[in-house]
């Protein structure tokens, strides 16, 4: 727990003081800049130089140089000394009476005027309100009971400014701003001279031991309370730090932010004000006086003066770092921030956060660390050169000077056990990771990128595609070998990708795929390097790498082609008839690229759809050439050749039936002669040749698809005729010639299929056709009627609207006058307005005359 | 200290109160670091920060030897609540809560809240000592026959003051500062039995405290509407405005 906060220097030996005189004894000091003054019991000042210097050995020391010594001539000893360094006075308590000497040749000032009479002790007012700085403010405690009094000290003078009263003895006093802070005989208290106001702070047994009042800052002092404890009490009567614990025996107390020294008989100690921790003990016997002047703590035992040196800072804190106190070390740098401008306290508090950090990484605390870390603002790249090989070679990057921490790698760290490794290597990825995300990585992008490249590479992390496929700063150069010695060559590729050499990514996945290289990120990498072809810009790697590709697998190669956007210019290499032809070679990739074209496209193009069902037929007519047939594949390339012969119209005709002459395919000659409008051929070969009655029905329904009703009663009768036919009768086409006209009744004009018929026919035979017809033709009839009977109607609605809107009868009498002449109507010939408004047919015509618009043609001359 | 907020200033102060050996560190610990482990009687007092939300409170821990009673009344000073506790198995340690305590919490504000707790339930009700302890600490000392800590055995410490008696305790304390009972937090919001050894109750108790104290440390923040900006509070104070018509 302990901490060198203070060091002991000897500053002004016995010797040099008092000699060998046995009884002479220091009883007070005062300190000044450089100045000590030592005032002893037997009634002298002695003035000391001191200078401090450093010894070859690097220690801290002082050399007293004594200056003056001055005897007040009182036979008493001398009580206590305050220097008034704006006034150059020093001010002495010696036999109850308060002197103003000069500091410089310790003579008294001027006549009587400066010295107060009746004082036991006093103290000087640290934080004075008047605002005078040629005035020193004492708070006096004197003989008179009860009594505090407040003086002005000047440079020649001393005026009594205020006197208070207490309720009990006074024996120590301290003084900030108008509050006096006040021992008294049972308890402390803080006493406002200005208003009067008091505020009693905790019982203390003042006659028993002696109280301590300390000022440690504004409106807060610190006091000896009972059980040996320092409590801390603000002007308001309030603790706003817990109490230190002293000994029972503390003679005096001194304060050196952030530390509370005590002085007991044997020990100073020192505490903490940020913790209440005890940080040091020093040993010191006979000690005597304790007291802090301006930052500097003097330490008196009744013989020697010595300082107590406070390291600094940064020292202590790196003592605490190097103890791997941590928290320690870090509250007493956030409690020295007030005292160190502002600036240079976030270096220091950056930089300590950042040790920290390193002692908590090496502790494998990656929590704290990283929190410390990234308060710390730490360069990441401290963290990143620990692991070997992870910063790029061309890293700029050197560690900072002096170390952060003592580790030269994570070797030596973890001594070599693989587990911590493991631990430190994941902690860095998560750090880098949100380092990326965050302003962390500004700056060294490339250097965290790279490293995180690494990482992942070397984890096999599943991240490492994300990274490669997101926007990155990974160095080509240097992650390319780790890469390639983790064999995360898909990896490579994307990376590779990232910097726009796409050759070398494809070269490199073409590799793996062909087995040269082995890694097994994508299984199907193939697809990949595919689908990547599909949409890369530059046309002559895809031209490079089609053949490739296509001869691996034409069914897939091909969709490099397929999932392409396809233009129309002519002069663009990657126009279908420029695919088509360089796909020549692969016909299974040169009919699913037609295919995408004809079918998925709609594409109207006839070389294209003649090219398809060229390709169709001549893929049926190989199939069935082979022996034994494969009935299955060649009744699916039927399929396909016949639904694309049904739902095109823009191939050549001529040409598939010109080839199809001489073969069995029946079916699809039958749908060509359709496409040529030759009925009675296709149905001739549907029912004589094929004898197939359900494809005959169908193919009447498909060419008549697209066309009016008559067209396919047309056709329906055509096929009739066929079954019909008395040249090649038989039992068969008369039961399909019955089936056609029973399952389709309204697709025959009845009357002529019952011309047709033959006599022999039974009614009963017909029924369905006959009953269905004449359904139909009942159906229609009233249909019909119906619709006569809504025109009807409709007209008759009309007709009412119309006279309606007519309106009514228009009276004309003698008595009614025309709304245009005012004149009485003499005749019944009249004009209705709109409106109904009867007027002289007169007038009317006079009014269509004078409208304006035919009064300017009709009065041209009036512009002579 | 893990404690950062060391350098902040607290916005409200509670103050533990309570006779010596009645648990005022453990139950403070438990509190803060979830563990019960042996305490040396404290020597002065201590104080922690506790974030609650946006603020900051700071808890005293005061000791409870006689040597250092005379301080209590400065801790008390300013505080917004005060837990004064006793020990279930001691009857004296209410007593002297109301002998020597409650006159501590003169300087406290005047709309402080106070709060009676009962520690060491865990030695004298089953329920307290079913509570799963988080840690199985070492038993604390000066305690006594005491149960053992296998939970087979029940408690089997004597209870010498009851509920009824910390409710009654708590009427004569608002008596004693002149407040109307009905205007007060009525008594059975404010006893608690908690046991800081099993831990429970205790996130209760200062939870519960904490948020009556709420209104106490939005009225200060009100009152000191120092014409100083201070630049680096970042607190909301939109919430807390009231709209313009209200």
């Amino acid at each position: 727990m302990s901490v060198k906060a203070f060091e002991l220097v000897p500053a002004v030996e016995r010797d040099l003081l008092m000699g060998d005189k046995a009884r002479i004894n220091i009883e007070c000091i005062e300190c000044c800049g450089k100045h000590l003054y030592v005032g002893t019991n037997d009634c002298f000042i002695h003035h000391f130089l001191l200078e401090e210097h450093t010894t070859p050995k690097g220690k801290l020391a002082f050399s007293a140089q004594k200056l003056l010594h001055k005897y007040l001539g009182l036979k008493k000893p001398v009580n206590e000394l305050k220097a008034a360094s704006a006034l150059e006075r020093l001010i002495v308590l010696c036999d109850n009476s308060v002197t103003v000497v000069d500091m410089v040749n310790l003579e008294p000032v001027s006549s009587g005027g400066a010295r107060i009479k009746g004082v036991v002790s006093f103290c000087l007012n640290e934080n004075p309100v008047n605002g005078d700085p040629f005035c020193v403010e004492l708070g006096v405690i004197a003989t008179k009971r009860r009594t505090v009094q407040i003086y002005m000290v000047y440079e020649d003078r001393v005026q009594l400014f205020k006197e208070v009263s207490t309720p009990e003895q006074p024996c120590a006093v301290c003084l900030d701003g108008y509050f006096l802070c006040l021992a008294l005989s049972t308890q402390y208290m803080i006493l406002n001279y200005s208003t009067g106001a008091s505020q009693d702070l905790f019982p203390y047994d003042s006659e028993e031991k002696k109280p301590i009042v300390k000022r440690i800052g504004r409106e807060e002092f610190l006091l000896a309370a009972p059980g040996g404890l320092g409590m801390f009490a603000t002007a308001e009567g309030v603790s706003q730090r817990a109490p230190v614990n002293w000994s029972e025996s503390v003679l005096g107390a001194a304060v050196c932010f952030p530390y509370v020294l005590a002085l007991d008989e044997g020990f100073v100690t020192v505490h903490s004000m940020l913790d209440q921790q005890l940080k040091q003990t020093l040993s010191f016997r006979d000690g005597h006086i304790l007291q802090d002047f301006e930052g500097k703590v003097v330490l008196a035992s009744t013989k020697g003066v010595y300082v107590l040196v406070p390291l600094p800072l940064e020292r202590q804190i790196q003592d605490l770092l190097t103890g791997h106190r941590v928290e320690e070390a870090l509250t007493l740098a956030e409690g020295a921030r007030r005292n160190i401008p502002k600036d240079k306290f976030q270096i220091m508090h950056r930089r300590i956060l950042q040790q920290a950090g390193f002692i908590q990484f090496g502790q494998l605390q990656f929590l704290e660390a990283k929190e410390h870390f990234r308060k710390g603002q730490l360069d990441v790249r401290e963290l990143i050169s620990l692991y070997p090989l992870l910063l790029p070679s061309t890293s700029s990057f050197t560690r900072c000077h002096p170390p952060l921490h003592e580790f030269a790698d994570l070797n030596q760290l973890a001594q070599g056990d693989p587990e911590k490794v493991q631990r430190c290597k994941l902690f860095l990825i998560s750090y880098l990771r949100e380092a990326r995300s965050t302003e962390g990585a500004n700056g060294c992008r490339e250097d965290v990128d790279t490293a995180l490249l690494k990482l992942y590479a070397e984890a096999s992390h599943e991240s490492l595609l994300d990274l490669l496929a997101s926007e990155n700063a990974c160095l080509l150069a240097d992650s390319a070998p780790w890469l390639e010695k983790h064999h995360k060559y898909f990896a490579l590729g994307l990376l590779y990708r990232y910097n726009s050499q796409d050759d070398a990514a494809l070269q490199l996945w073409v590799k793996v795929v062909n087995g040269d290289l082995q890694d097994s990120t994508r299984a199907d990498l193939f697809d990949y390097i595919v689908d990547f072809l599909s949409f890369c810009p530059n046309l002559d790697l895809v031209w490079k790498y089609a053949e490739w590709a296509l001869q691996r697998d034409q069914k897939v190669g091909v969709q490099i082609f397929t999932r392409r956007a396809v233009s129309d210019d002519q002069t663009d290499q990657m126009n279908p008839d420029a695919i088509i032809e360089y796909l020549h070679k692969y016909q299974q990739a040169t009919v699913l690229y037609l295919e995408h074209l004809v079918l998925e496209r709609r594409l109207q193009k006839e070389k294209f759809h003649t090219h398809l069902a060229v390709l169709y037929l001549d893929k049926v007519l190989g199939l069935l050439s082979q022996s034994p047939t494969l009935t299955q594949e060649v009744t699916e390339a039927r399929e396909q050749l016949q639904n694309l012969l049904k739902e095109s119209n823009l191939y050549r005709v001529q040409l598939l039936l010109g080839k199809l002459q001489e073969s069995e395919l029946l079916l699809e000659r039958a749908t060509l002669h359709g496409k040529l409008e030759e009925h009675d051929k296709a149905l001739h070969i549907l029912v004589h040749q094929l004898k197939d009655f359900p494809a005959a029905e169908a193919y009447c329904l498909w060419a008549s698809a697209s066309r009016n009703q008559e067209h396919r009663q047309r056709l329906f009768h055509l096929l009739l005729g066929v079954y019909l036919d008395s040249d090649a009768p038989g039992d068969e086409h008369t039961v399909a010639a019955v089936d056609l006209l029973n399952r389709h009744a309204g697709m025959f004009d009845a009357t002529q299929v019952l011309c047709l018929l033959p006599e022999g026919w039974s009614l009963q035979l017909l029924r369905p056709f006959l009953s269905g017809a004449l359904r139909g033709a009942m159906h229609a009839r009233r249909t019909s009627q119906v619709a006569l009977g809504l025109a009807r109607s409709e007209n008759l609605l009309l007709k009412h609207d119309r006279l309606k809107y007519r309106g009514g009868p228009v009276v004309v009498s003698e008595k009614k006058g025309c709304q245009l002449c005012h004149n009485t109507f003499t005749e019944p010939d009249c004009v209705c307005l709109p409106g109904g408004v009867p007027v002289h047919t007169h007038c009317a015509a006079q009014r269509a005359r004078d409208s304006p618009r035919k009064r300017q043609s009709t009065n041209p001359s009036n512009h002579t | 200290m893990p404690d950062y907020a060391k350098t902040k200033k607290p916005d409200v102060k509670l103050v533990i109160l309570g006779d010596m050996n009645v648990g005022k560190t453990s139950l403070l610990h438990r509190y803060m670091e979830r563990t019960f482990k042996d305490t040396i009687s404290t020597v002065g007092g201590a104080f922690f920060l506790k974030q609650w939300g946006p603020y900051n409170i700071s808890i005293w821990d005061t000791a409870g030897r006689e040597q250092f009673h005379g301080l209590g009344s400065m801790y008390c000073r300013g505080a917004a609540a005060v837990i004064l506790t006793y020990d279930v198995t001691k009857w004296q340690s209410l007593v002297e809560l109301e002998n020597r305590f409650v006159s501590l919490t003169d300087t406290a504000n005047s709309d402080c809240i106070f709060a009676i707790v009962g520690n060491k339930a865990d030695l004298t009700d089953t329920r307290a000592f079913a509570v799963e302890p988080e840690e199985n600490g070492t038993e604390e000392k000066e305690q006594g026959p005491r149960a053992s800590s296998s939970p087979a055995a029940p408690p089997k410490g004597h209870k010498q003051v009851s509920r009824e008696d910390a409710v009654a305790l708590y009427s004569r304390i608002l008596q004693y500062k002149l407040l109307a009972e009905e205007t007060c937090l009525p008594a059975e919001r404010m006893c608690f039995e908690t046991s800081a050894k099993t831990g429970y109750n205790v996130d209760l108790l200062f939870e519960t405290l904490f948020s009556m104290v709420l209104p106490s440390i939005r009225r200060k923040e009100a009152q000191s509407d120092s014409p100083t900006v201070d630049l680096e509070e970042c607190r909301e104070v939109k919430g807390a405005k009231p709209g313009c018509c209200t």
